[in-house]
C-alpha cells in the first residue's frame, strides 16, 4: 500500500530552488524503521515539506508507537 | 525485576488481604462480597458468594453462628454487620441452590462415618472432587442432630434437598445399626473420615484419639476425624463443617500421594493484613427485625449497607495518578512487571512508568511502606539500561537539565573575594522562574555574609527521575569536582528537589536548606499578606522537617497567618512536574495540580518555584515564599506562571547579571536568529507551550530560513521553514513583514527524512 500525504492545497515553493512543490517519494526514519511516503517534494533539491496536520497527528502517532515497541 | 521480586512488591501491598470477616470465618466466606450483593438486594448474586465457600449452604448458612461479626470492624461503630442473620434471609427468600459441578469421577473409594454436618460436608467435600463417597450413618435418614431441629430453624425440606443434593454428586447412604471405625464395609475404602458430631458420636468417640490440629488425621494412615461432639459448643456447626471440609482437604491430599501440609492454605482465625481506616467512620446502630421471622426485605437491604466495604487504598485514594489507572500497587506491580517482559510486541506501561511524580507518598500513606516511586524509578533505570525507554519520554526535561548544566551554568566566590563560607545554589527552576528575586535573595545572603559564592546550576534531579544512570553520575562528578575546587563549602540549597538529591547521591556535599539559614537571621523587610495562606510543602520536602519547620517559622516571623492544609508535611503531594510527570503525561500532570490546588479553599504557600507555578496554572493564588521576603512592585499572586521559553531565559539573564556583579559582560555574539524580531500572538504562544517548542528554537529555525528546508506559500505568501534541533525537527510558519516574523505556528517531529541523519 502506498502511504501519501498529499495536502489538497499544492501551491508551494521551494525557496532556495524557486521551484514548485511536487509529490515525490521519500524516507522517513525513526528508531531503526523506515517509511516510504509520498509527500510534497521540491523537484530540484528533494527538500520535503510536513505540514503540521502530518506532524502532529499519523507521524506522532506512528513515532509513540515506535517508541513503545 | 525478576520472578522472586515481584513477588516481594506484591507481598507488600495488603489490598488483596481478606477482610476481618473473612479472615474470621471457619469457611473462608466472603462477608464483604455478599453484603456488597445484599447492599444491592441482588440475592442470586448474594447465594452464589455464599456457595464459592460455603458447602451445603442451604443447611449451613441457616444455622450459622457467624464467628465472622466478632472480627467485624462496624462492630466498634454501632455493631457489626448481621452477616448470619443476612445470610438466614438470603437463603430464605433468595432462589435455591445453583447447579453444582463435580470434577470427573476417580476410582478411589472413601468411605464416611457418621452423617452429622462435619460428615455431610466432608463427603459433599469429596464428591465434589470426583471421589465415590460411602456415607454411614445411623437411623433410617443421614444429618444426625440435624434432624432435631425445628422446621423454623431449618426446614425438613431443605435438609433433604441438599441430601439429594449430595446423592446426585455421587454420595452413597447407608443406614447401620452402629458406626464402628471396624466395619467390614469399609476393607474396600482407601480412606476414612469419622464424624465425631454425627449420631453416633458418643460411642465412636470413645474408640478415637484426638485429631491433628491442622490435618485432622488419626493415627492410623488414612483415617482422618473432626466434628464438634459437644451439644452446647457455641460454634458447633460452623467448627464441625470446616473441620470436616479440612478434614476432606487432607484427605484428597492423602489419596494423592501429596503432603498433608506443604503449601495448605490455613485457616486465618481471624489473621488478616488489610488495614481499613476508621476516622471517618460514624456509628450506626445495627437494623433490628420489626417481625419473628428474620429481616424483611428492606431492613436486609439497610442492614447490608452498613458494611465499611474494608478495603485498604490508603495510597490509591489520595493519589491521582494510582487512582488514573483503576487498581492498585500490587497490580501495578505485575503490569510492571509484564511490562518488562515484553520481548515483541508493544509496551503497555510505558506511560504508566513514567507518569509517577516519585513523590513517595503513597510510601508515608501505606501501613507496609510499598513505594511506587522506588518500583517505577526501577523500571526507569531498567528500561534506559537496557535502550528501550522512549525516547521523547523526558527529553524536554533532560535537554532542560543540560542547558542549566552548560549554557548557564557559573560558580562564583563572592565578588572581591578568595574563598566562600557559603555557596548558594538556588537550583535551576528558581533561577529560571524568578531570576529578579533570585538576584535580591542572592544579594541579602551577601549582606549577611560577604563570603557566600553563587552557583548556578542543575543538581542532576531530572537525569535522576528519568532513570539515567550514567549522566546522572557524570552531572555528579562534574557539580562533585566543581564544589571541591571552591574550596568545598557547605552549600545553602534553596530547593527541596536539588536537596534531596545532594543528600541522597552526593552525601560528602555538606547541605543546608535556605529557609533554615534565613530564619536564624535578620529579615529583609518582608510583606505578609492579610489573608492567611496555606503552606503546601513540595513533595520533596517529605522528610525533610527541619525545612518544613523553618518555612513555618519564617511565616510566623514576618506575621504571616496560616491556614491548615489536609495533605502537607510528610504526607504532602506532588504538583505534578516531580518525576518528570509533566513530561511524560502532561495531562495527567495537570489534572494532578488541579486536584491538589482543589484541597484548599485559602491561598496557597510554597517554596519551590515549581510548585508555585503548576499550582498558579490551575488559577488557585500561590505565593512563593519569597514573593513574602522579597515583595517587588507586582502582585506577586497574580503572576503568570513563567513559560518554557522564559525559564530559559531568566536562567540566562539570572548567570548574565551574576557575572556583573563580577564586573564580567556576557560573551558576544549571541546564539543563531537573536536579532530577528518576532511576533508570535498569546493563543500561538499557548500552543507552543503545549509543544515545548522554545522561542529561541524558532529563532534557530528562521536563521537558516532561506538557505534548506523552506518554502513559500505563491497564493497567501505565507512561509514555512524547517531545522533540526538534537533529536527534533522544528517546522514555523509565519509571515514576513517588514523585519518582523509574525509566527503563526510551529510544529515539530522526531522522525528524520531521507537519511537517519537528518535532513
Amino acid at each position: 500500500m502506498k502511504l501519501s500525504f498529499i495536502p489538497e492545497d499544492m501551491d508551494w515553493v521551494c525557496e532556495p530552488c524557486g521551484l514548485a512543490l511536487q509529490p515525490g517519494m521519500a524516507e522517513l526514519f525513526y528508531l531503526g524503521n523506515v517509511f516510504r511516503v509520498e509527500l510534497p517534494m521540491c523537484p530540484g533539491c528533494g527538500a520535503v515539506l510536513i505540514g503540521e496536520e502530518l506532524a502532529t497527528g499519523k507521524m506522532l502517532q506512528v513515532e509513540q508507537l515506535l517508541e513503545d515497541k | 525485576m525478576d520472578q522472586q521480586e515481584l513477588h516481594r512488591w506484591e507481598g507488600r501491598c495488603i489490598q488483596e488481604e481478606p477482610p476481618a470477616c473473612r479472615a474470621g470465618c471457619p469457611l473462608g466466606v466472603d462477608g464483604r462480597l455478599f453484603s456488597q450483593a445484599m447492599k444491592r438486594h441482588d440475592l442470586a448474586a448474594a447465594r452464589l458468594v455464599l456457595e464459592k465457600s460455603m458447602p451445603l449452604a442451604g443447611i449451613v448458612g441457616r444455622l450459622c453462628e457467624a464467628p465472622c461479626e466478632g472480627f467485624c470492624i462496624r462492630k466498634d461503630f454501632g455493631g457489626a454487620v448481621a452477616l448470619g442473620d443476612l445470610e438466614r434471609y438470603c437463603l430464605g427468600a433468595g432462589p435455591g441452590r445453583g447447579k453444582g459441578l463435580r470434577l470427573p469421577g476417580r476410582d478411589k473409594r472413601v468411605a464416611v462415618l457418621g452423617g452429622g454436618p462435619s460428615g455431610l460436608v466432608a463427603a459433599f467435600e469429596l464428591a465434589r472432587k470426583g471421589y465415590p463417597v460411602d456415607l454411614y450413618h445411623l437411623g433410617a435418614q443421614p444429618g444426625g442432630w440435624l434432624r432435631t431441629l425445628p422446621e423454623t430453624r431449618l426446614p425438613a425440606a431443605v435438609l433433604d434437598e441438599e441430601l439429594r443434593f449430595l446423592h446426585s454428586l455421587g454420595v452413597t447412604f447407608h443406614a447401620v445399626p452402629d458406626l464402628d471405625p471396624g466395619l467390614p464395609a469399609l476393607a474396600g475404602t482407601e480412606a476414612c473420615y469419622l464424624g465425631r458430631d454425627g449420631d453416633g458420636a458418643i460411642a465412636l468417640l470413645a474408640t478415637l484419639s484426638a485429631p491433628d490440629e491442622v490435618t485432622f488425621a488419626l493415627e492410623r494412615p488414612g483415617t482422618f476425624a473432626g466434628g464438634i461432639a459437644a451439644g452446647d459448643h457455641p460454634q458447633r456447626l460452623i467448627l464441625s463443617v470446616s473441620q470436616g471440609r479440612e478434614a476432606a482437604v487432607s484427605i484428597d491430599r492423602y489419596l494423592q500421594g501429596a503432603s498433608l501440609t506443604a503449601s495448605r492454605v490455613l485457616l486465618r482465625h481471624g489473621r488478616t493484613e488489610l488495614y481499613t481506616d476508621t476516622t471517618a467512620v460514624t456509628p450506626q446502630p445495627r437494623v433490628a427485625a420489626a417481625g419473628h421471622g428474620g429481616y424483611s426485605g428492606d431492613e436486609a437491604t439497610r442492614e447490608a449497607s452498613r458494611c465499611l466495604h474494608c478495603q485498604c487504598l490508603e495510597c490509591v485514594k489520595h493519589c491521582v495518578y494510582l487512582a488514573e489507572y483503576g487498581a492498585y500497587p500490587k497490580v501495578y506491580a505485575r503490569r510492571i512487571y509484564n511490562n518488562s517482559a515484553i520481548v515483541k510486541g508493544i509496551h503497555q506501561a510505558n506511560r504508566f512508568i513514567n507518569g509517577c511524580s516519585l513523590c513517595d507518598q503513597c510510601r508515608a500513606l501505606c501501613p507496609n511502606d510499598f513505594s511506587m516511586a522506588e518500583l517505577c524509578l526501577d523500571a526507569r533505570r531498567q528500561m534506559v539500561r537496557e535502550k528501550r525507554m522512549p525516547p521523547s519520554a523526558h527529553w524536554f526535561a533532560i535537554s532542560e537539565m543540560r542547558a542549566a548544566a552548560s549554557e548557564t551554568a557559573l560558580i562564583r566566590h563572592a565578588p572581591a573575594q578568595k574563598t566562600s563560607r557559603w555557596l548558594f545554589f538556588p537550583g535551576c527552576q528558581l533561577a529560571g522562574i524568578r531570576p529578579a528575586q533570585t538576584l535580591a535573595l542572592y544579594r541579602h545572603l551577601l549582606a549577611l555574609d560577604d563570603r557566600t559564592g553563587l552557583w548556578l546550576d542543575c543538581c542532576g534531579a531530572p537525569a535522576h527521575w528519568a532513570g539515567r544512570e550514567e549522566e546522572l553520575a557524570a552531572m555528579l562528578a562534574r557539580l562533585k569536582a566543581l564544589w571541591q575546587e571552591m574550596g568545598e563549602p557547605p552549600v545553602l540549597v534553596a530547593c527541596s528537589s536539588c536537596r534531596k538529591l545532594f543528600g541522597e547521591q552526593l552525601p560528602e556535599v555538606t547541605t543546608v536548606s535556605l529557609w533554615s539559614y534565613l530564619r536564624h537571621k535578620p529579615l529583609p523587610p518582608a510583606r505578609a499578606t492579610t489573608v492567611p495562606l496555606a503552606i503546601s510543602d513540595p513533595c520533596s520536602a517529605r522528610h525533610d522537617t527541619e525545612t518544613r519547620q523553618a518555612v513555618r517559622d519564617l511565616a510566623a516571623a514576618i506575621g504571616q497567618e496560616l491556614s491548615p492544609l489536609a495533605m502537607s508535611g510528610e504526607l504532602t503531594e506532588c504538583c505534578g512536574y516531580g518525576g518528570l510527570m509533566d513530561n511524560a503525561d502532561p495531562a495527567l500532570a495537570a489534572k494532578v495540580a488541579r486536584a491538589r490546588a482543589a484541597q484548599s479553599e485559602a491561598p496557597l504557600l510554597t517554596y519551590c518555584a515549581m510548585c508555585r507555578d503548576r499550582l498558579a496554572t490551575t488559577g488557585q493564588m500561590t505565593l512563593h515564599l519569597l514573593d513574602l521576603l522579597f515583595p517587588g512592585d507586582a502582585d506577586a499572586a497574580s503572576l503568570p506562571p513563567a513559560s518554557l521559553s522564559s525559564r530559559r531565559e531568566g536562567r540566562r539573564s539570572l548567570a548574565a547579571d551574576a557575572g556583573r556583579l563580577h564586573g564580567e559582560e556576557p560573551a558576544g555574539g549571541g546564539r543563531p536568529g537573536d536579532d530577528l524580531l518576532l511576533a508570535i500572538a498569546a493563543d500561538v504562544a499557548a500552543r507552543l507551550e503545549e509543544r515545548r517548542i522554545l522561542v529561541e528554537d524558532i529563532r534557530h529555525v528562521l536563521s537558516a530560513a532561506g538557505r534548506s528546508s523552506s518554502f513559500t506559500h505563491r497564493g497567501s505568501r505565507r512561509r514555512l521553514a524547517a531545522g533540526r534541533r538534537g533529536e527534533v525537527t522544528f517546522w514555523v510558519s509565519y509571515r514576513l513583514e517588514g523585519s518582523v516574523h509574525h509566527i503563526d505556528g510551529a510544529w515539530s517531529h522526531r522522525m528524520t527524512i531521507g537519511t537517519e541523519d537528518g535532513p
